[in-house]
């Protein structure tokens, strides 16, 4: 296994900049994910430390070594594609074999680990098909099992999962986890959606136009986002109007007092609004502000309200059981739970 | 390949697709003879005179009306049999379009050569007024015509998803014809226009049918004013070629526009 | 389904009832059933004729589908970069390979016949083309007039093929260790070779079929379609009209055959680009 670090990495396309001073460090074994929208430069960093594209400018370094100069076949890595890339003109189980069958493994060897692998994925069944013959989660599997095969130092996962169903996603996400801590692999997982990447990964990279803005375990991304874009990025927020008393220094939101916290390394004191996600919202009798509610969608263990207040609308995530029920029109009284963390400042 | 290897590849293909037709130029437009040119006199001598002399024969006009309405004919006809069907198919049948598609197939293994034989031996015989005014031969172009157009118009009406666009505009109230008429049949124009460029490209080039039938098209009388007049022969053939390349170019490129691809020739 | 109907008719009457006629008379020369017409199309002089067209067919089958696959590669390596060059080069090789027939014929001529202009610039520099027995109107001759429309056609045929080649299966394949050479051995090759040998088999059907050219060229030469020219004209000895059919006969079978590998191999083609 092998610890990875980019450093300094730039990189440009014509007039372009794709990726500007990245710096990404993983430790061996560990899985980071890079989240971001489209053409933020996830994929370009996954394919330079692919060495499919050669930096501007930075190092690529695995172990200690520098590998920036070194082409994709001498990297000793495994990668899965968006499109699951797999040899069409082979069986699953040459698939996997093919880069074993390079490295000139003797057969015996081969075969050991190919059903090893194959038996990880639960392919051993569908050995015999071609791809045009397995569904899109069979085929991804594939791609993971070839990857794997040739026990990489470094997993690179380009958006696995973004051409799968919602449910085929899911249960393969639990999957690469659990294949990733058995093996150890040190991974580098990128993907535009952010429930993906907050399941699956030990630390999140919140990517936005070529810079990496934070990188963190999945909670502190959640909860304590250092912009304004990764706390939009990953879930929902509603932003609202913070009052903060200058001699004791004592927030209060929606009329009632409420912890605050600074974003990033931003000191709180000077913000006017703080950014509160829909679960850290509550309809009470007690204190708080009157509000309209405007739509229900009941989305099985919680409900979602939208509620019209201090002239905005706001979204809060009710869990089932926590009201009576709500309907249009209801007059109710909105507050910031006191029990659910501080909420974080938003830096206008 | 290295970049060197390439380039060399490149313009040898090249020089060997312009080589013919720079020569024909040459030989139809420079009255120096060929064992008589020197390289002080390449300049010289051009003139447009044999494809002037070529212009004169009223031959060549009877000729080029005869082809030109075998074309346009030729066109109407594929697309009058072939629309229906493959609008019917697309629609209502979508388990018949295997065997339609291998139908239209089939004028491709019964080449002119070998068809005007058949033709020959029943037409000529049960029917021997049919074959005599060269308008005849416009069924026969059609049939092979039949494999490429079908196949456009297939791959026009699977990608505006007619079967879709069909079913939307019937339950819109709006009656089988007009969502052919005023949906359908608009949303073809790129698959019918590709089609009727390369069946004239067919119907200007046909010469084995025609010849055998004794038929005088464009081609038919290229073949023999050629043996009369070298020079006109070569002159003429040179317009045709490059008239018809540019009508194929336009075709290309105006299909291009509206993002089609353009399938040409045999099958 | 009554617009079928049109269809059906037309193609019985003006596909259907020729070429069984073909077959009819093919298998019942003089009145009665029997195999000597058939046998005789395939013997004797014919049998060469056969032959000829199967080697002419084969052979500018063969190379123009190489050079037009080798043309298909080089251009996918710029075809992203130079969009117009590569529009250009679409709807030049679309009509390319519709350029059969007379006047290709004439422009070849022009160029290495016995007056040929290369013909004569050749000379110059001391090569004597006809010294080398080279002649339009022989087998190589006529091969590398076909070349002129068998190298667009194959390279219609194998440009989206290879543009169905997807970039990520070089880059799983670099990442797993394999070189350039091992990708196209492993993966590259095999997933093109159904729509090269498709594109080969649409090529030979192709030089089969052409008539016009070698009729320029070669007029009484011995290749089927200029044969079933002779026996169709030359109806003068009894039973020559049947050996005509005979002649056909084998065409349309041979060609069927060809049909059915093209179906077979195109079917392959869709199967693993759209996996």
């Amino acid at each position: 296994m092998a610890s990875v670090h980019l450093a300094g990495i730039r990189k440009t396309f014509g007039s372009s900049v794709a990726l500007e001073s990245l710096d990404l460090e993983i430790a061996s074994g560990e899985m980071v994910c890079l989240l971001g929208p489209s053409g933020c430069g996830k994929t370009t960093a996954l394919r330079i430390l692919a060495g499919f594209e050669r930096p501007d400018a930075g190092r690529v370094v695995v172990e200690g070594t520098d590998i920036t100069e070194l082409p994709p076949q001498k990297r000793g890595f495994g990668m899965v594609f968006q499109d699951y890339s797999l040899f069409p003109n082979l069986t699953a189980r040459d698939n996997v074999e093919f880069g074993l069958s390079i490295r000139k493994v003797d057969k015996a060897k081969r075969a050991a680990s190919v059903d090893r692998l194959m038996e990880i994925t639960r392919l051993t069944e569908h050995a015999a098909k071609y791809p045009h013959q397995m569904s899109g989660g069979q085929k991804q599997r594939v791609a993971l099992a070839r990857a794997l095969a040739t026990e990489p130092r470094v997993l690179l996962l380009d958006e696995p999962l973004s051409a799968l169903d919602a449910k085929v996603r899911e249960s393969l996400r639990v999957e690469i986890r659990r294949i990733q801590q058995e093996t150890g692999v040190t991974t580098l997982f990128v993907t535009h959606d952010q429930h993906e990447a907050m399941a699956v990964a030990d630390r999140v990279g919140v990517m936005e136009e070529g810079r990496l803005v934070q990188i963190d375990p999945p909670q502190v991304i959640y909860s304590r986002p250092a912009t304004p874009f990764v706390a939009q990025f990953v879930g929902t927020v509603n932003t609202l109007a913070a009052q903060r008393d200058p001699s004791t220094g004592a927030w209060s939101v929606l009329g009632a007092p409420a912890e605050v916290v600074g974003m990033g390394q931003v000191d709180p004191a000077g913000a006017s609004s703080v950014v509160v996600r829909p679960e850290q919202l509550q309809l009470t009798g007690g204190h708080g502000s009157p509000g309209t509610i405007t739509s229900v969608s009941f989305l099985g263990a919680i409900t979602r309200v939208g509620i019209q207040v201090e002239g905005a609308e706001v979204v809060a995530d009710l869990m089932a059981g926590s009201v009576g029920t709500v309907a249009v029109g209801d007059r109710v009284t909105v507050a910031v739970r006191t029990d659910a963390g501080p909420v974080v400042a938003a830096t206008r | 390949m290295s970049k060197f290897l390439r380039g060399l590849f490149l313009a040898v293909i090249a020089l060997y697709f312009i080589g013919p037709q720079l020569a024909m130029a040459r030989f139809a437009f420079q009255s120096i003879p060929t064992p008589l040119l020197t390289w002080d006199r390449i300049f010289e001598g051009w003139s447009l005179k044999a494809l002037i002399t070529a212009f004169g024969k009223p031959e060549l006009w009877a000729v080029t009306r005869t082809s030109l309405m075998l074309a346009v004919l030729t066109t109407l006809v594929v697309l009058a049999l072939l629309v229906p069907v493959a609008v019917a198919v697309e629609i209502k049948a979508p388990k018949l379009k295997p065997w339609i598609t291998g139908v239209t197939l089939i004028p491709w293994v019964v080449p002119p050569i070998a068809l005007v034989v058949g033709v020959a031996g029943t037409f000529r015989n049960v029917w021997p007024g049919y074959l005599v005014s060269p308008l005849a031969m416009v069924p026969f172009y059609a049939l092979w015509a039949m494999p490429f157009t079908y196949r456009s118009l297939d791959a026009g009406l699977r990608a505006i998803n007619a079967r879709t666009l069909y079913e939307a505009g019937v339950s819109l109230g709006a009656s089988p014809g007009t969502v052919l008429r005023r949906v359908l049949v608009p949303n073809l124009v790129a698959a019918v226009f590709a089609s009727a460029g390369l069946t004239v490209a067919l119907v200007l080039g046909e010469f084995a049918f025609a010849s055998l039938l004794l038929k005088e098209t464009l081609p038919t009388y290229l073949a023999s004013y050629q043996l009369s007049s070298p020079k006109g022969g070569m002159a003429l053939a040179f317009v045709v070629m490059i008239l018809t390349a540019l009508a194929l170019h336009f075709v290309v490129r105006m299909l291009a526009k509206r993002g089609v691809e353009f399938t040409p020739g045999g099958m | 389904m009554a617009v079928l109907l049109p269809f059906a008719l037309f193609i019985a009457i003006f596909l259907a009832w020729p070429t069984l006629t073909v077959f009819w008379q093919a298998l019942t020369p003089k009145g009665s059933f029997s195999l000597d017409s058939l046998l005789r199309a395939v013997s004797g002089p014919y049998r060469s004729s056969f032959v000829n067209s199967v080697e002419l067919s084969g052979v500018s089958a063969i190379l123009g589908g190489i050079i037009g696959t080798l043309l298909a590669l080089v251009v996918r390596d710029f075809a992203s970069r130079r969009p117009k060059t590569l529009a250009l080069l679409n709807s030049w090789s679309s009509v390319a390979s519709q350029l059969g027939g007379v006047p290709l014929a004439f422009a070849f001529i022009a160029l290495i016949g016995n007056q040929g202009i290369l013909t004569k610039l050749l000379l110059g520099v001391g090569f004597d083309i006809k010294g080398t027995g080279f002649s339009l109107s022989g087998f190589w001759g006529l091969v590398f007039v076909y070349l002129y429309f068998q190298i667009p056609l194959m390279f219609l045929v194998m440009f989206p093929a290879i543009g169905g080649l997807r970039r990520s299966w070089e880059e799983a394949a670099q990442l797993m260790g394999a070189s350039s050479w091992t990708y196209w051995r492993r993966v590259g090759g095999p997933v093109l070779l159904p729509a090269f040998l498709g594109g080969v088999v649409l090529l030979f059907v192709n030089a089969f079929a052409a008539y016009a050219t070698a009729y320029v060229l070669d007029s009484g030469g011995q290749l089927v379609p200029l044969q079933v020219r002779f026996v169709l004209q030359g109806n003068v000895i009894s039973g020559e009209q049947d050996l005509g059919y005979a002649l056909v006969a084998w065409t349309i079978l041979l060609l069927l055959l060809c049909l059915v590998a093209v179906t077979v191999l195109q079917r392959r083609t869709v199967k693993w680009t759209q996996s």
